[in-house]
């Protein structure tokens, strides 16, 4: 593998090497595996409600219903495409790419293991933007444009209420995230994620322990605004399906109903990845600064899959907490979830930070 | 106090989060339905069976069924053997498509055993013609025995 990568390296030149073809071959690599985690998280979703309710969930299709992503993928691809009469088509057509270009496109900067490796040819991201963090938080804002836009297009008053609602709830559920953030961002001092991951290894501890109860609050209110924002149970009342149909998504059927699906999920891996990175560690094993845990690391491990691994470990557990919410509570009702989000995590998130900040000039 | 502890550290959610998680791990109830199937209970109402030779004609099922869907044409014959009156069906069918399983004509049958009765354990009546399943005639209402028996092509 590393032989390889030093004959292409030497055939192509430095800066084709780098600055084409390394981050193209990642790109493509990445792509495959995000749009396959989404696939397996539908599965596992239904799987796991399925658990919970004492029933068996998909088991029909392969073994155990593993090959149930293939045909739902195969179902909606075949299925008809219809645009209603009265849409507004450019935006209607529109909307799903907004959904989940954004939401894909930000997993250009999270790493999912360290800059380099022996031979310091390869990383495990597909750049390092040093201000990673607002890179982040501006994509995953587009994504509201997308759900906005499809609801007005669709011509349907279920689907532009959805829309606005979806509105109300992501601007609302923006505040407090934005908060919650800085509190990682004091720790570290700096907005790159890997950089943020490497003051978590130096500090010697992960963000969600660190100035306790600040650190764990900010967590604990960027992930239930996380929920919020990629408009998951219990806060899914963009597509609350008792009151508005589907919302938002009423009128999109077949493929480009699949993208909005694919966008949702692909925000929900999202946000679970930068809270893996931002207060769990990133790519470290737990314990990273502890000598003798070191067998963790998997270091026997090629080109440092073992940091890799541990990586998507804590993402699996976040996707998991993401079922786990939806199969427990119920739908919040509107008001509900204005006044959760206006009167107690905005208060809360602003404490979080205050409390930080205090810290930083005692500890000074 | 305690109130305002469950408000803060959100104590009844996580409750919440416990039960369900308990769930994963609880044995399944789900039946895996062409390969098993549940027995239904001793006085289950299903599919409709005749004893033409217990049934006295006396067309007080097709009488008593709330949706008039039983039906019954009779006529009279001297049996040779014995020089009597005897009565003889000549039709006797059931439009099984609006049927409610009521049981009402079961109840209004006056013969001793009941020569029309609903006890056959049978619910698998699901067809894809509704003249040529759903409507059952006097043979076919005598021939339902038992529950019909699948062949393994059948269930895959």
């Amino acid at each position: 593998m590393t032989g390889l990568l030093t004959t292409l390296h030497d055939f192509l030149g430095e800066t084709f090497f780098y600055y084409v073809l390394s981050p193209a071959l990642k790109i493509a690599v990445l792509l495959i595996l995000v749009l396959t985690l989404i696939a397996y998280t539908t599965f596992a979703e239904r799987k796991i409600l399925g658990f919970l309710q004492v029933r068996t969930g998909p088991n029909r299709v392969g073994p155990w219903g593993l090959l149930q992503p293939l045909a739902d993928v195969a179902k909606l691809l075949v299925k008809q495409d219809i645009i209603p009469d009265r849409a507004v088509v450019w935006a209607f057509v529109l909307a799903p790419c907004l959904v989940v270009g954004p939401a894909l496109v930000i997993f250009a900067v999270i790493p999912f293991g360290p800059s380099a490796d022996l031979t310091g040819t390869f990383s495990w991201f597909i750049t390092d933007v040093n201000v990673g963090l607002l890179f982040v938080v501006a994509m995953a804002t587009i994504g509201v444009y997308g759900i906005i836009l499809g609801g007005w297009a669709s011509n349907n008053k279920f689907s532009l209420l959805g829309g606005l609602r979806s509105a109300a709830q992501m601007i609302s559920y923006e505040v407090p995230q934005g908060f919650a953030l800085v509190v990682p961002l004091l720790m570290a001092g700096t907005l790159s994620l890997t950089g943020i991951v490497d003051a978590q290894l130096e500090q010697g501890r992960w963000f969600v322990f660190g100035f306790f109860p600040f650190g764990f609050l900010a967590f604990f209110i960027y992930f239930v605004a996380g929920v919020a924002e990629s408009n998951r149970n219990p806060f899914d009342l963009p597509e609350a399906e008792s009151e508005l149909v589907a919302g938002f998504h009423t009128e999109y059927s077949g493929m480009r109903f699949a993208l909005f699906f694919l966008g949702e999920y692909a925000n929900m891996i999202v946000i679970s990845a930068v809270a893996v990175t931002l207060f769990l560690g990133g790519w470290h094993r737990p314990f990273a600064n502890v000598e003798a845990l070191s067998f963790l690391d998997l270091g026997f491990l090629p080109l440092g899959l073992g940091s890799f691994f541990w990586f998507t470990l804590k993402l699996l557990c976040f996707l998991f907490v993401y079922i786990w919410f939806r199969g427990t509570f119920p739908r919040y009702r509107f008001d509900q979830l204005m006044d959760l989000g206006w009167k107690w995590m905005i208060p809360a998130s602003l404490i979080a930070v205050v409390g930080t900040a205090l810290f930083k000039i005692v500890l000074a | 106090m305690r109130r305002f502890l469950d408000k803060i550290m959100l104590l009844d959610l996580f409750a919440g989060l416990g039960i369900t998680f308990r769930h994963i791990w609880k044995r399944k109830v789900t039946i895996q339905y062409p390969e098993e199937r549940i027995e239904p209970a001793h006085r289950f109402r299903g599919m409709f069976r005749l004893d033409e030779d217990r049934c006295i004609k006396c067309t007080l099922c097709a009488r008593d069924c709330p949706i008039d869907i039983i039906y019954i044409d009779w006529h009279q014959e001297v049996n040779p053997e014995t020089e009597k009156k005897e009565k003889l069906l000549d039709r006797f069918d059931i439009d099984v498509q609006r049927c409610m399983f009521c049981g009402l004509c079961e109840e209004a049958c006056p013969t001793n055993p009941k020569s029309i009765w609903l006890t056959t354990k049978t619910y698998e009546l699901a067809s894809y013609d509704r003249w040529q399943n759903l409507y059952v005639d006097m043979e076919e209402l005598e021939g339902w025995k038992i529950r019909p028996q699948y062949t393994d092509d059948e269930v895959a």
